[in-house]
This record gives structure tokens, C-alpha cells and sequence, in this order.
């Protein structure tokens, strides 16, 4: 665990060695973000509501999405590119390592622009989704279950390259996976939110979060966790499993 | 005119037309290579065109909920031109490379247009001609998936005579942008980390360009703005079109922005390159 903490550390000072670079990431990712805010705004001012969801409720969406995505790829930065790092036999130099494989790549490296999407989400939440004890509770609780969605999914589109070598599933899931869980669940119907809440687990990653955070149902916010859980062990699984098939690159690479 | 004038003047037409024809000739086998390189990358190919399909079901999805919401239409756009108008702005986007200006700037900073400076041709028209005849197969195929994913979900297009002018328009969308990229990208020359740039310029392609949404759905201000912009030739333009709006000045708008665009991304380019020799 220290080792895992340390090389955590290692990753943060050197995103934040260059600091211009950093600033500019963060700010750029705030406008971007500011952007998507002002698209729901003009949007639900030409359409009012949108079965059961208004600008207050999809203000919610975001701030969750923006948090739990930010934690998940800011901080686990590699992530995203565990696909492309198996495909290249990139992970040499983690397997020599006496730390578990799996937390070692993902700790190795942050990434300062979405840590800006992270304090985006926060600031958007606290600044006008009426923050009341009980709603930041279930906020940050919310963040945590969908940072874990995001990152064991990931996971387990990047460790199919194990199996199916090289291929660009992980890139489409990943952008399947935040395009969906960006717009509110209920604008999709039948057998699309199935797939919402099952193979892409939009649903859960963010209009779960929201939804519980308007009003909190038990049942939900276990169904919640339970799914971050199962996505989490699930990652693992495939991972560990597809690590006994790796081959290596001969790439020695700091990850 | 005398006769050497006669002769002279002949042999400047001759050397032009020479000079025309070597044009041609060239951009057709830069473009051809290019299309070609992208044809044969299938598995890439397959995975923009679902990314395409992707992006517009759910875009289309929101849409059309809004508009069966407001009564069958919203911002003067029926249920049927609503998914037209996004299936024609998400495959005119979709198709030109999202981080263009990011690689534009590492390639300067880099060097490597340097080296390129060493070919007795311009660095940005090869490079223009290079994206345009990658983003032509891309485009065929969003375009192809867009017009099955909006014949199955709303049926025909509001006014069928307007898809060949959009047809044109979404060509000349897709240049456009590419110019305009390399012309943002041109900053690199000057700043040592333009790269994070390519998301702002995506952002004012997506609300003033009207990708995400028409224009017309803008606040009067910011409508007022966007078109006087050139994001709108972009996206807006072709989708407009294919949504059954017979606006042919939005052809004659692309154009004169693509003049423009080209013009400023030739003498920064120029600028660019000498500065480049002087400096290093």
C-alpha cells in the first residue's frame, strides 16, 4: 500500500511540476464544461421540461458526472489507456514491480485536465444545486459509486484487448459510456435504457446519483452500489484473468 | 501587339496553364492517396461510423423528445427536420479529426513541419488537401449511416430537392473547417503550448457552429453573433439545407468564408515559416 501511495504521489508532482501547463489544462476544461452548462441552459429554456427533467435536475447530472469522471480519469489517469499499453505489451515494467498490476497502472499517472473537470463539478454543485446537508451527502456518496462505474468499466474495456488483441473497443466504450451517462436516461426508451442501465452503465454511473439526490430511495441507492461494486470486482476479474495471456512487448516504459 | 509581345504573352498562358494542370494533377493524387489510406484502415472506418450512429441516436433521441414535447415542432423544426438537421451537423463533425489542432501544434513545435518546409510545395495546402481526402470516405460513411439511421426513425427528408445543394454544402463545411483548424493551429507557431486549444475551437463549432443545436434556438443575441461567425458554415449551413430549407446564400456564405479562411491560414503560414528559418 505505501508503495501504491507513493507512486500516487510521484504522479501528482509531476503533473504538477509544470504548472502553466497545468493551470491552462484546468481552466480550458472549465470553459468546456461552462459550455455543456450553457447548451442544458439555452435547451430547457426553449423546451421547459423534459419527462420529469428540468435545468435543476440536469445541473445535478453534470456535477456528478464532472466529479465522479474527474476522480476516475484525473487521478487514474491510465485508465483510458490500458488498452492501447496491453496492445503494445507496455507492461513490462509493472509486472516487475511488488505492487498488484492492475492498482499500479492506473496510479502511475494524472492527468491535470479533467482534475479540472473534477473541481468544476464541485463548484457547480455547491454554487447552484441547493446544497443541503442531506443533498451533499448523497452528492458525494453519488460521485464515489460513479467514479468506481467509471473506472471498472473502463477496465474492463481495456483488458478485452487481452483477449482480442490491439482494437479500438476501449476508445468507443469509453466515449459510449460518457456520452450516454451526459444526457438525461429517460429521453431513451425500451430496449436502449435497458442497455442504459445494464451493458453501458450509464443509468447508474449519473441519473441514479441525481435522482437519489432529489429524493433519496434506499432501494435505489443500494442497487447503486451494489452495480459499482459488481462493475469494480468485474474489472478485476477480467484484468487478472487477461494478465496470464499477456505477452510481452520488450517496451520498458515508465507506464 | 507585336509579334514578341504575341509570343511572349502566349508563352506566360502556356506556363500558367502548365502550372494549373501540375496543380491538379497534384491535389488529385494527395487527396486519392489519402482517401485510399483511410479506405483501407476498416476496423477505423467501422468504429467512426458507430461513433456516428452513436452520437446522433442519442442527440436525435433528445431532439425529437423536445419537439413531440412542444407540440411536433421547436424552433420552427418539425419531428422530421430535427433529425435531419442532426444527422447532417453530427457527420459533417464527425468526420474531420477531432484534435487536428492539437496535432497541427505538435508538429510545429516538433519540427516536423520544418522538415516539411524542405518539399518544393506549401506545407498547408498539403496539408489541407492531405485531411480534406481523409475526411471525404469518413464523411460518405456518416453520411450513409445518417440517411438509413433518419429514413428509419422519421422518414423521408422534409424536402428532398434541397439534398443535393446540402450535398455540396456539407463538402464545403468540412474544408472549411479544416482551413479554419490549421488557421487556429497556426498559433503554435508563435506560443509554446497551443494544443489545448482544439477544445474551445470544438465548443464554438458545437453552439455557435449549431452542431448541437439550430441557431435559431440561440438567445436573439447570441443568435445575432453565431451568424456572423464563421462556425455557422460549419454545421448549421448543410444542416439547414438537408432539413428542408431551400437557402441557397448559405452555399454563396460557405464559400466566401472558405476564401477568407484560406486567405488568413496562407499569410500565417508565411509568417510562420520565416519566422521558423530566422529562429529555429
Amino acid at each position: 500500500m505505501s508503495g501504491l501511495l507513493r507512486t500516487m504521489r510521484l504522479a501528482w508532482l509531476e503533473a504538477w511540476t509544470n504548472r502553466r501547463g497545468f493551470w491552462t489544462q484546468v481552466t480550458v476544461m472549465l470553459v468546456n464544461d461552462v459550455v455543456w452548462v450553457g447548451f442544458w441552459v439555452i435547451f430547457f429554456r426553449q423546451v421547459g421540461e423534459i419527462r420529469g427533467w428540468d435545468t435543476d435536475q440536469v445541473l445535478v447530472l453534470l456535477a456528478v458526472l464532472t466529479t465522479g469522471a474527474g476522480i476516475s480519469l484525473g487521478f487514474l489517469h491510465n485508465v483510458r489507456r490500458l488498452g492501447t499499453m496491453i496492445g503494445n505489451g507496455e507492461l513490462d515494467s509493472a509486472l516487475a514491480l511488488p505492487v498488484p498490476t492492475l492498482a499500479h497502472l492506473l496510479v502511475r499517472r494524472v492527468d491535470p485536465i479533467h482534475i479540472g473537470d473534477m473541481a468544476f463539478g464541485i463548484v457547480l454543485f455547491f454554487g447552484f444545486c441547493n446544497p443541503t446537508p442531506q443533498r451533499v451527502g448523497v452528492f458525494l456518496a453519488g460521485t464515489v459509486t460513479a467514479a468506481a462505474i467509471c473506472t471498472g468499466f473502463l477496465v474492463i474495456m481495456g483488458a478485452l484487448s487481452f483477449f482480442v488483441g490491439r482494437s479500438e473497443a476501449g476508445d468507443l466504450g469509453f466515449h459510449a459510456l460518457l456520452l450516454t451517462s451526459s444526457y438525461p436516461v429517460d429521453i431513451f426508451a425500451g430496449a436502449t435504457k435497458v442497455l442504459l442501465y445494464t451493458a453501458v452503465p450509464a443509468g447508474f454511473m449519473t441519473a441514479a446519483p441525481t435522482r437519489l439526490v432529489d429524493e433519496f430511495d434506499p432501494l435505489l441507492a443500494a442497487a447503486t452500489v451494489a452495480v459499482a461494486l459488481l462493475v469494480v470486482a468485474i474489472g478485476v476479474v477480467v484484468f487478472n484473468r487477461g494478465l496470464r495471456r499477456y505477452t510481452s512487448g520488450a517496451v520498458w516504459t515508465s507506464a | 501587339m507585336t509579334a514578341t509581345s504575341a509570343v511572349q504573352s502566349g508563352a506566360v498562358i502556356t506556363r500558367e496553364r502548365g502550372h494549373l494542370i501540375r496543380a491538379s494533377v497534384l491535389t488529385r493524387r494527395v487527396m486519392g492517396t489519402a482517401a485510399r489510406r483511410v479506405v483501407g484502415a476498416r476496423s477505423g472506418l467501422a468504429v467512426i461510423g458507430l461513433f456516428y450512429l452513436l452520437v446522433t441516436a442519442v442527440l436525435g433521441s433528445l431532439w425529437l423528445t423536445a419537439a413531440n414535447a412542444n407540440g411536433g415542432s421547436i424552433a420552427g423544426y418539425s419531428t422530421v427536420a430535427i433529425v435531419w438537421y442532426i444527422a447532417t451537423t453530427e457527420s459533417g463533425t464527425i468526420s474531420v479529426p477531432m484534435r487536428l489542432i492539437e496535432d497541427i501544434g505538435l508538429d510545429i513545435s516538433s519540427g516536423q513541419v520544418a522538415a516539411e518546409m524542405q518539399r518544393p510545395v506549401s506545407v498547408l495546402w498539403m496539408r489541407v488537401l492531405t485531411e480534406v481526402g481523409t475526411c471525404l470516405p469518413r464523411l460518405l460513411l456518416c453520411l450513409s449511416v445518417g440517411t438509413v439511421f433518419a429514413l428509419a426513425v422519421v422518414g423521408a427528408p422534409p424536402d428532398a430537392t434541397t439534398l443535393p445543394l446540402a450535398a455540396i454544402s456539407i463538402v464545403l463545411a468540412v474544408t472549411l473547417n479544416l482551413i479554419a483548424q490549421h488557421l487556429f493551429a497556426g498559433a503554435a507557431f508563435w506560443l509554446s503550448d497551443a494544443k489545448s486549444t482544439w477544445f474551445l475551437y470544438q465548443k464554438l463549432v458545437f453552439i455557435l457552429g449549431g452542431m448541437l443545436l439550430p441557431i435559431e434556438v440561440l438567445p436573439d443575441g447570441l443568435e445575432a453573433v453565431a451568424r456572423f461567425l464563421p462556425f455557422v458554415a460549419m454545421a448549421y449551413a448543410p444542416a439547414r439545407l438537408a432539413s428542408g430549407h431551400f437557402e441557397p446564400w448559405l452555399v454563396a456564405l460557405q464559400l466566401g468564408w472558405i476564401v477568407l479562411a484560406a486567405a488568413g491560414a496562407t499569410w500565417l503560414y508565411r509568417r510562420g515559416e520565416r519566422r521558423i528559418m530566422r529562429v529555429g
